[in-house]
């Protein structure tokens, strides 16, 4: 395990220099990717100042729920990057996969290493920008619980989404090509949990609690951080259930995986 | 000696989706896709002894990718047996591919953004090679492929040959006991290839690396290989010396003859009389029952040669010959009853 963990971090540090090579146009890009996402933010907050609200929810409040997915979710894509289902699909039409299993290390530190796109902290800084307008005005009732917990729902988060990245890479073990469905799961996902869950219809949200739990992953936690009741009616414990059904999400999907890898092996494609 | 590699009845299908032409043929495949099985590997069994140097012939589509794919445990087979050092290659994975090595001419195995050297010093770690036998493995590598020149170049600014011969020394640097080599002089030119031919029968001589070789360039094998398995759609046709093949399976050489003068008739008798073109004629003969030799003497006795020159078939030839009358194939059921 040490060794693969060292192997996997070597693996990130070539990766690293090789995008190193060209400061300016790396940080060019970090800086315009942060300032896109940003100015989504701000057109948003121009829209909102107008309404006041959305299902109760002040603009800080909603800054923290946006901000909270859009730093777990520019962390996933850094450390999934390799998992991303368009750079997988291409990996394993390019037979590069072959490479990975030819060599004496386990595959999915390969993997993991394979790709780490560090332009995402363009998004990242953007989102933490927006968490601290959303804690600067909100005044958080902090308690010990919660400061632990916090980093725990974003762990949690950036499992959850992974997790979809890694569904949507084995199923290109059958495809192929990338599979836009999977997309639409991922990216909608990601939508949905930016906004409070209340205002999505019924159908869209049980699709969201009951097949892929996103709700358990910011809406909830987040009405434990801002001390906010549930109009849904859960049981108390639903905000605390980020860990378990991340760790749920990502136990199925290395069984699938496991199980497209051995079809991989078997079909020759 | 040793047995390295043992594959017994060994099996591979394949599903294929039978594509059906235009438009509506592409919505018929996604609603009823209709599929054929392929046998790319037909009950193939042979041994390899340590130390060997082996080549896996066959035309495209005979089923040799597939097999090496199998042997290097990148596919598991539909039937069949395979032990290689004691382990099977599509099990264990991890504890397998770290006793081989492995060359395809088509892709490389090295980081494409990142100098050679680089790309090698990655290997010690994967390989947990002792620091020690890097170095000095290293040293003999580059002395022995030339790399010196490009070590600092990023894999995909090398040329072809370059690139092969980074590759050979990547896979060769953990000592691995077997090497695959799938098409190694592919695209190079005649220098580049006998480059890659000495440094293969180097570490196979000095270093008693088992070596199986892949390859459609005959000349290669002429040039390596004492033993060859011949596979043609998945059958294995020919398993034995390269000697006896010839031997066995040749076709009639030719002899061409340049005479001093104008002859009438220049027949010999129990040939077949020669395609003459001005001075010059051409025999045909098998060697089995007239040493060229024998033959030379007789011309010689009777007329005033100014040249001569003995043609042996390439070893294309006698491989389409075998491929066509299927010669084997029935010598072998022959066998076997």
């Amino acid at each position: 395990m040490r060794r693969t963990i060292s192997l996997y971090l070597r693996f990130i540090s070539i990766q690293l220099r090789s995008q190193m090579q060209f400061r300016a146009s790396f940080w060019l890009d970090v800086f315009t990717t942060g300032l896109l996402n940003f100015s989504y933010f701000v057109s948003t907050y121009l829209v909102l100042e107008r309404i006041g609200n959305i299902a109760g929810w002040s603009i800080a409040e909603l800054a923290f729920l946006y901000g909270m997915i859009e730093v777990s979710f520019g962390t996933m894509d850094m450390i999934f990057s390799g998992f991303d289902p368009d750079v997988f699909s291409r990996f394993i039409r390019l037979g590069a996969l072959d490479q990975v299993l030819l060599r004496p290390v386990n595959v999915l530190a390969q993997i993991f290493g394979s790709a780490f796109v560090l332009r995402r902290i363009g998004r990242i800084t953007q989102g933490a920008v927006v968490l601290g307008f959303a804690f600067a005005h909100l005044g958080v009732h902090w308690t010990p619980l919660k400061l632990l917990y916090l980093p725990v729902v974003m762990a949690s988060q950036v499992a959850a989404m992974g997790a979809l990245f890694m569904a949507g890479s084995t199923l290109s073990f059958w495809t192929l090509q990338r599979v836009e469905a999977i997309n639409v799961v991922t990216y909608g996902g990601v939508e949905v949990m930016s906004y409070p869950s209340t205002i999505y219809p019924r159908w869209l949200r049980g699709f969201f609690t009951y097949l892929i739990p996103f709700v358990f992953m910011n809406y909830y936690p987040a009405l434990f951080f801002l001390d906010k009741p549930d109009p849904l009616g859960m049981p108390g414990f639903a905000p605390f259930l980020a860990p378990l059904a991340a760790g749920l999400m990502l136990f199925v999907t290395l069984r699938f995986w496991r199980f497209g890898l051995s079809r991989y092996q078997s079909t020759g494609t | 000696m040793a047995t390295i590699i043992r594959v017994r009845k060994l099996h591979k299908q394949f599903q294929v989706l039978v594509r059906r032409a235009g438009l509506g043929g592409a919505l018929v495949n996604l609603v009823k896709p209709r599929y054929q099985v392929v046998r790319a590997v037909n009950d193939v069994s042979f041994d390899l002894q340590a130390g060997e140097l082996v080549g896996y012939l066959g035309p495209n589509g005979a089923g040799k990718s597939t097999t090496i794919k199998v042997l290097t445990g990148l596919l598991v087979p539909t039937s069949g047996e395979v032990v290689i050092g004691g382990l099977v290659p599509w099990q264990a994975r991890e504890r397998y591919v770290r006793g081989i090595g492995v060359v395809f001419g088509n892709r490389t195995t090295l980081w494409w953004d990142l100098p050679v050297i680089d790309s090698l010093e990655l290997l010690q770690p994967m390989y947990d090679i002792p620091r020690e036998r890097f170095r000095s493995n290293l040293a003999e590598f580059t002395r022995l492929l030339d790399l010196e020149p490009f070590l600092n170049t990023p894999v995909r600014s090398l040329s072809l040959g370059q690139r092969m011969r980074a590759d050979l020394c990547a896979a060769l640097m953990h000592e691995p006991a077997l090497l695959f080599l799938d098409e190694p002089t592919i695209g190079l030119d005649v220098v580049a290839k006998e480059h890659i031919r000495q440094f293969i029968l180097h570490i196979n001589r000095a270093r008693g690396v088992t070596v199986l070789l892949t390859t459609h360039d005959l000349s290669d094998v002429e040039r390596l290989c004492e033993r060859v398995l011949i596979l043609d759609r998945g059958q294995l046709l020919y398993d034995g010396s390269l000697s006896s093949l010839n031997h066995r399976f040749e076709s009639f050489w030719t002899l061409k003859v340049d005479f001093e003068e104008e002859y009438g008739d220049v027949a010999l008798p129990g040939l077949e009389p020669p395609a003459r073109t001005g001075l010059q004629a051409v025999y045909r003969f098998d060697h089995r029952s007239v040493p060229s030799a024998e033959l030379i003497a007789r011309l010689l006795e009777r007329f005033r040669i100014a040249d001569l020159e003995v043609r042996r078939p390439p070893l294309e030839e006698t491989i389409r010959r075998i491929y066509q009358e299927k010669l084997l194939e029935r010598e072998d059921a022959d066998k076997r009853a």
